[in-house]
């Protein structure tokens, strides 16, 4: 339900900005109104396809592909692919990869399709905002590994509302109210897909920004090559 | 018509705006509950176009705390959600007790029905 829910939105403003264009005689003003229209289906498109992946992936239909994969590669590849929704909301995203990191063993698809949903659903958030300013994808070491994620100035959850949350998903229609106003269905497709790779999605915090991330273990075999 | 608009999402805000603006109404876009207070304040609406769903509060407890004002009590509200009215368990007292003039279902709503009831409210005491 809450990925039902979660589409209605982009299809409303896709029926709204087809009937604004409708009724202008403005050239440029339609031409803008198509743009946005392309922006809002293509970020739609991006996560059917993760949840259809995750569903896949989850029901052994698609096995899982195993690469050597860098971790900041994956996180300038997240930033390009949310550009277009990012600029139409005037949120700007920031580019951290961090100090140069161990390659991790990982499905590609999987992983940057679980980073471009929770993405979706932080620019929208801080679209929400009174001034909207910045999304950063960041990727720095910890003790428990590469910690990958996505960071605002939204407050900060605590790790029982992301558990509430979980729990509430398909059931509520504002599961994660302290984040979004929507359903947030992107942050439960990126759950979904992360824990196919063995990793789980958490609350962090990283330079005085909040946010969620994974955190993924380096190779220990790619090191010593 | 003024009309204070209650709309987290910016697109919507931006065509709901839009087509309110050539309808010959001027609005006042805020994304959240105390943003709304606040901007009532400032220029008092002369109907307010609230999403229940919006980030922090809800939309009932604005509409509480809207209500709450001796000065704001006969000012229209239009609740235009994605939350359906058959899902409001209490869309009676809502109609009755605060003064919303009509529930409107985003997904159902075209822009020109939504001006529709803009421009209805105005004739409409709450």
């Amino acid at each position: 339900m809450g990925l039902a829910e979660q589409l209605s939105r982009p299809f409303l403003q896709v029926a709204q900005l087809a009937e604004l264009a409708g009724g202008a005689t403005d050239q440029q003003t339609v031409a803008a109104h198509w743009q946005t229209v392309r922006a809002i289906s293509e970020s739609s498109l991006q996560l059917v396809e993760s949840y259809a992946l995750s569903l896949r992936v989850n029901g052994k239909v698609t096995p899982l592909q195993l690469e050597p994969v860098t971790v900041s590669s994956l996180l300038y590849d997240t930033a390009h692919s949310l550009q277009p929704l990012a600029r139409q909301y005037a949120v700007e995203l920031q580019l951290e990869p961090g100090p140069r990191a161990q390659p991790i063993i990982a499905d590609r698809s999987v992983l940057q399709a679980a980073l471009t949903s929770l993405g979706q659903v932080f620019v929208a958030a801080q679209a929400e905002t009174e001034a909207p300013s910045l999304v950063r994808l960041s990727a720095h070491r910890s003790r428990h590994g590469i910690v990958a994620g996505l960071y605002s100035h939204a407050p900060q959850l605590g790790a029982d509302s992301l558990r509430r949350a979980q729990a509430l998903h398909g059931r509520a229609r504002q599961p994660l109210q302290r984040l979004v106003s929507g359903p947030a269905a992107g942050v439960f497709v990126a759950d979904a897909l992360l824990r196919t790779l063995a990793a789980r999605l958490h609350v962090a915090r990283y330079r005085s920004l909040n946010g969620l991330a994974a955190t993924l273990q380096p190779s220990q075999q790619l090191q010593l090559i | 018509m003024h009309v204070l608009l209650i709309e987290p999402d910016a697109v919507q805000a931006t065509t709901c705006t839009t087509a309110l603006q050539r309808d010959g109404h001027s609005v006042a876009r805020v994304v959240s509950a105390q943003a709304a207070v606040h901007a009532a304040d400032q220029r008092c609406p002369d109907v307010v176009l609230l999403e229940l769903q919006l980030p922090q509060h809800n939309g009932i407890e604005f509409l509480y705390e809207f209500r709450s004002y001796h000065e704001w009590l006969h000012i229209p509200i239009i609740i235009h959600s994605f939350v359906p009215p058959r899902e409001l368990q209490h869309a009676a007292t809502l109609q009755r007790e605060l003064g919303v003039v009509r529930l409107l279902h985003k997904p159902q709503t075209s822009l020109a029905a939504l001006c529709a009831a803009v421009k209805a409210s105005s004739s409409v005491a709450a």
